[in-house]
């Protein structure tokens, strides 16, 4: 069977890029994440509606009637429809077998409906119902093998009974559409909502599509792309047309309420004021059906631009704040589920500003990945002697702010510098080794900045500190150039450390005169207060600033110790500004091992990098993948193609690709899901190759 | 309320409880019937009026039984717990008639007389033979009844018992009226808690016409746990069935809502909502043809009717009343077009249709 989805790009969370195939011949795709526009007889009666939509590409339908072959073919045949029944699942059978040649067709797709019962008594009377739905689903999926088909799913609020759907899903191919209908009907109970998107997510195929339907309002779409959601359907929108709820996405105000129309669609622009104030009138409901529905498709359209060209995050953190629900659902996956979504969460994102807005971003996947990467693959340079704290700045990399300049003016005085350690402390990143602060997302991220610290922002730091100091030898000694809330941080630090941690004396500010000064004579104090065990570090020693960067940015990207091996021969460094990178090349054979880019502050190994990373082929065991052949055609590796993979894999992570027999490396590539998606998928895109051999 | 396991132990939950404030019935009322009326009514080929008369019993044996009775029906609530003797249905059968014999006589229509027990009118248990032997002589010698309905479940319409009902009536027409709800066994066992099958049903009918019996079906309209085009296609779906059996007459019952069930138990929880007008009016337009109107009567009588606790659009008045004409007019007339006429155009008509999937 030819796929029906395919993962274009993974992004923040679970949310991501996809395409869903309608039609392979008229190249018929829709993209997600999208809104499932309703057909109503009233709504088509509305000129307004057809040229509003006519172009969406995604319609529900729900009425057989719209199934003839003359409304299908001639006045859509671009846009592609789900059609789900609103009835009996008997009924749904009937109309499937008399018109098996339209759903046979390559535009319309319908989902298995799961209507009744509509609420449930207990437990045992939910799994009774549901066993009942499964035993009636089967026989549909058995009897048109050759139909795709959506799965409604309802839970009845009982989340084991989940279970009861997994058997089926994995046993039926031609489903192709998970439609959640009862998941969102309360979101109060926001635990077992994330319980079972986990579930889909780690469990079943990552190439079903997921929809959800039901009482989903415009408010929630942020947080349900965050989740993974590629379709919704905004059917409730008219229901809350019916109850004359105006939808301003912050509220759902009853229309009588609208004073100041915030919108300006063609019906706010029409002729809706005019009739607000009449109580029992048909044309307010049409003109706000049609206003609802134009509101959660220009919301739509808002999310997959920010999604595709923005920090999406942020935006889901913003727009969480309008119900509580949400603002629960962010931290409980930030706290509970942070050890899977870092695995789905890109390692970089490209030429961006990652801004934090609070207690809501300390979390986030992306900054809890840096702070433990760091933590976990930061080694000290054997070379240290002395340790700096520097506060951050609002230019990044901070080495080109201006403080930061007045920084190096003193710390650069000293020809022993490079025994230096700099870590500068930052909210909510916590503590960055200068050597990184070229690296996503130390290299984008903006925070507003008073001087004062809340306390878990001040916890955030102090542990990343001690963890990081903690590696190094307690004799070494620790010079502060801090003030204000950073003074919290090392206070709380040192009464956990047995280092030595001295001040200098901050006079207005830390890049006064008197301030630098004070810096300078600590240094000169300190300097050599430390006695270095190993004197012939000769081999070892990196002098230059961007060697001893990309031998800790090598070590952050392949774990510790890789710097060390892909520099084993000395470094030569050429920055081509054409492309914003700087080409590493190997001292002593000159070739290119790899290039860094400015844009995303990660280092792309070419296959000559990755050589002399790995000992040996059958001892790699992690950022790679055995591809089932000898040669890649393409610059797209699918999942087909794949035998097996490391299991740390992230979207945006480097891998090296090897034959099947592991004798061969025959490509570099980056890639575009995660290695869960790789566990859970049969089907396709995997990586991006940029290196064949 | 401790939260019952299935639907019976639910249903018995809800019923304990409201049993509890329940009183029993003093000797003279156990005498009266619970209610009789006479009203304007569709008889097979005419219009004429019925003559309704409610007796109170020893209450439903289903209801009574271990299985809990039917999840929409309060009417256990007014029967006596204690058992009411024969002489007190003779009793109560006697007030009614005598009330309202001269009307009758004195009426240019001709009647049906309706006997309801809110149970079985053949199950021995709740009506003894004498009783209704006693019942149907008196029936028998009044001129004006041309139609008899009684009600009863299948397991007590026996070939004896429905020789007895002809040896009475000769040429008058009696149906037996069946709580059939649905042809759906899944739905009428799980939903509505019936506990009898379609074939049973088949099997009674065929005693019903091999006795040139009548038989009269009762569908009820969006049971629990139905959303509005499910009631839509479920009682569609049952009317096609029936009408191919050749079943005499079908009295479509929207649900209302009755004290001490476990549907109010979910209407109170916002989780039941009873029908739409509309939604009853597509069902039997989508369903009926002029032609099946010829063999099959379609009565629709429902009880609550445009009232939130019955069947209702938006319960604005004007709205609730031209509903409930074109219902009426279309049951005395069993004329199809009667549900096209639209005396009064409600704004509720578009909510409904945006709502319905809601519902």
């Amino acid at each position: 069977m030819t796929y029906f989805f395919e993962v274009l790009a993974s992004k923040i969370g679970y949310s991501r890029i996809g395409r869903i195939l309608f039609s392979k011949e008229r190249k018929l795709y829709i993209t997600t994440p999208n809104v499932i526009i309703p057909i109503k007889i009233a709504l088509m009666k509305q000129l307004n509606f057809i040229q509003e939509f006519e172009n969406h590409e995604l319609f529900t339908i729900s009425k057989d009637f719209f199934l003839k072959i003359g409304f299908i073919r001639e006045k859509f045949k671009n846009n592609a429809f789900v059609f789900t029944y609103p009835g009996t699942i008997q009924k749904f059978q009937e109309i499937l077998e008399e018109n098996n040649n339209i759903f046979s067709q390559d535009n319309i797709i319908s989902s298995i409906p799961f209507n009744i019962p509509t609420t449930s008594i207990s437990v045992e009377f939910a799994q009774k119902e549901i066993r009942n739905y499964l035993l009636n689903v089967e026989k549909i999926l058995k009897s048109y093998p050759s139909l795709n088909f959506g799965l409604s799913i309802k839970i009845f609020d009982y989340v084991e009974l989940f279970d009861y759907y997994i058997p089926i899903i994995n046993q039926f191919e031609n489903i192709k559409i998970l439609n959640l209908v009862d998941l969102f009907e309360n979101l109060n109970n926001f635990r077992n909502i994330l319980k079972i998107i986990f579930r889909i997510k780690n469990e079943l195929d990552n190439n079903l599509i997921v929809m959800v339907s039901g009482r989903i309002i415009p408010k929630y779409y942020p947080i349900l792309v965050y989740l993974g959601i590629d379709l919704i359907d905004c059917s409730y929108s008219l229901f809350l047309s019916a109850e004359n709820f105006y939808d301003t996405i912050e509220y759902l105000l009853p229309i009588y309420k609208v004073k100041y129309f915030p919108c300006s669609c063609l019906v706010c622009k029409g002729n809706l004021k005019n009739v607000i104030n009449n109580k029992h009138s048909a044309e307010k409901i049409d003109l706000l059906s049609l206003h609802n529905l134009i509101t959660a498709s220009n919301y739509m359209k808002k999310i997959k631009q920010y999604l595709n060209y923005e920090d999406f995050r942020v935006f889901v953190e913003k727009s969480s704040l309008d119900e509580t629900n949400l603002i629960s659902i962010l931290k409980i996956l930030d706290k509970n589920y942070n050890y899977y979504l870092k695995y789905e969460t890109p390692i970089i994102q490209k030429s961006k500003i990652i801004r934090s807005l609070g207690p809501l971003s300390y979390h986030r996947p992306d900054f809890q990945y840096f702070r433990e990467h760091t933590i976990k693959n930061f080694e000290p340079e054997p070379w240290t002697k002395l340790i700096i704290l520097l506060p951050c700045s609002a230019k990044k990399p901070y080495s080109q702010s201006k403080s930061h300049k007045k920084f190096y003016s003193v710390i650069r005085k000293f020809n022993e510098f490079p025994n230096f350690q700099e870590f500068i402390l930052t909210s909510p990143l916590g503590v960055i080794p200068r050597q990184l602060e070229n690296i996503y997302p130390v290299n984008s991220y903006d925070i507003s900045v008073t001087g004062e610290w809340d306390n878990e922002e001040t916890n955030i730091t102090a542990e990343m500190l001690i963890k990081l100091l903690k590696k190094y030898d307690k004799k070494i000694p620790i010079l502060c150039h801090l003030k204000n809330g950073y003074l919290e941080i090392v206070k709380r630090a040192s009464s956990k450390l047995p280092h030595d941690f001295v001040f200098s004396e901050i006079q207005d500010k830390t890049t006064s005169i008197k301030s630098l000064e004070s810096l300078e004579k600590l240094i000169k104090q300190y300097k050599d207060k430390f006695q270095l065990k190993y004197n012939n570090l000769k081999n070892e020693y990196l002098s230059k600033t961007w060697n001893r960067k990309f031998a800790k940015i090598l070590d952050y990207q392949f774990g510790i110790g890789s710097g060390n091996k892909i520099m084993s021969n000395g470094l030569k460094t050429v920055h081509v500004r054409v492309n914003n990178q700087i080409d590493l090349i190997d001292l002593k054979t000159q070739e290119k091992l790899g290039f860094f880019k400015f844009s995303t502050g990660q280092i792309k190994l070419t296959i000559k990098g990755f050589r002399k990373l790995i000992l040996s082929l059958h001892s790699i065991n992690s950022h790679y993948i055995v591809f089932d052949g000898d040669k890649i055609q393409g610059n797209t590796l699918f999942r087909r193609g794949v035998l097996e993979f490391s299991s740390d894999l992230s979207p945006n992570s480097q891998v090296i690709i090897v034959n099947k027999e592991r004798k061969r490396i025959i490509g570099s590539g980056e890639l575009i899901v995660s290695s869960n998606f790789l566990k859970n998928s049969k089907n396709g895109r995997i990586a991006k190759i940029y290196e064949w051999k | 309320m401790k939260e019952g396991k299935s639907l019976i132990e639910k249903i018995k939950l809800i019923k304990r409880d409201a049993q509890k404030r329940k009183k029993n019935y003093r000797e003279e009322q156990l005498n009266r019937p619970i209610s009789f009326w006479i009203k304007k009514d569709r008889l097979v080929n005419e219009v004429g009026k019925e003559f309704t008369i409610i007796l109170r019993t020893r209450g439903c044996s289903w209801a009574l039984s271990e299985n809990g009775g039917c999840s929409m029906c309060g009417y256990y609530l007014d029967a006596n717990n204690e058992g009411v003797k024969d002489s007190n249905i003779i009793s109560q059968f006697d007030y009614a008639l005598n009330n309202k014999i001269n009307e009758i006589k004195q009426d240019s229509n001709n009647f049906v007389i309706k006997l309801f027990n809110s149970g079985s009118f053949l199950d021995d248990n709740e009506i003894s033979k004498e009783v209704r032997n006693y019942v149907y002589e008196k029936i028998s010698k009044v001129e004006k009844f041309k139609e008899i309905i009684i009600e009863s479940r299948v397991e007590y319409i026996t070939s004896e018992k429905l020789e007895e009902i002809k040896g009475f009536f000769g040429k008058k027409h009696c149906e037996i009226g069946i709580g059939l709800e649905t042809v759906n066994n899944y739905i009428r066992n799980n939903y509505i808690n019936k506990g009898i099958s379609f074939k049973s049903f088949k099997d009674a009918l065929k005693r019903c016409k091999d006795h040139d019996v009548g038989v009269k079906v009762y569908l009820l309209f969006k049971p629990l746990f139905l959303n509005e085009q499910a009631a839509i296609d479920d009682c569609s779906n049952s009317i096609d069935v029936l009408n191919g059996l050749g079943v005499n007459s079908i009295s479509i019952n929207p649900m209302n809502i009755q004290k001490g069930t476990l549907a109010e138990y979910l209407w109170f929880q916002n989780r039941y909502r009873p029908p739409w007008f509309y939604s009853l009016f597509k069902c039997i337009k989508k369903s009926v043809n002029k032609g099946d109107l010829n063999d099959t009567r379609i009565l629709c009588d429902p009880s609550g009717a445009g009232t939130k606790r019955g069947i209702h659009n938006c319960l604005r008045r004007k709205c609730e009343y031209s509903a409930k004409k074109i219902l009426t007019n279309f049951v005395l007339t069993q004329n199809i077009i009667e549900l096209e006429k639209q005396e009064y155009e409600c704004d509720c008509k578009k909510k409904y249709s945006l709502r319905k999937a809601f519902y």
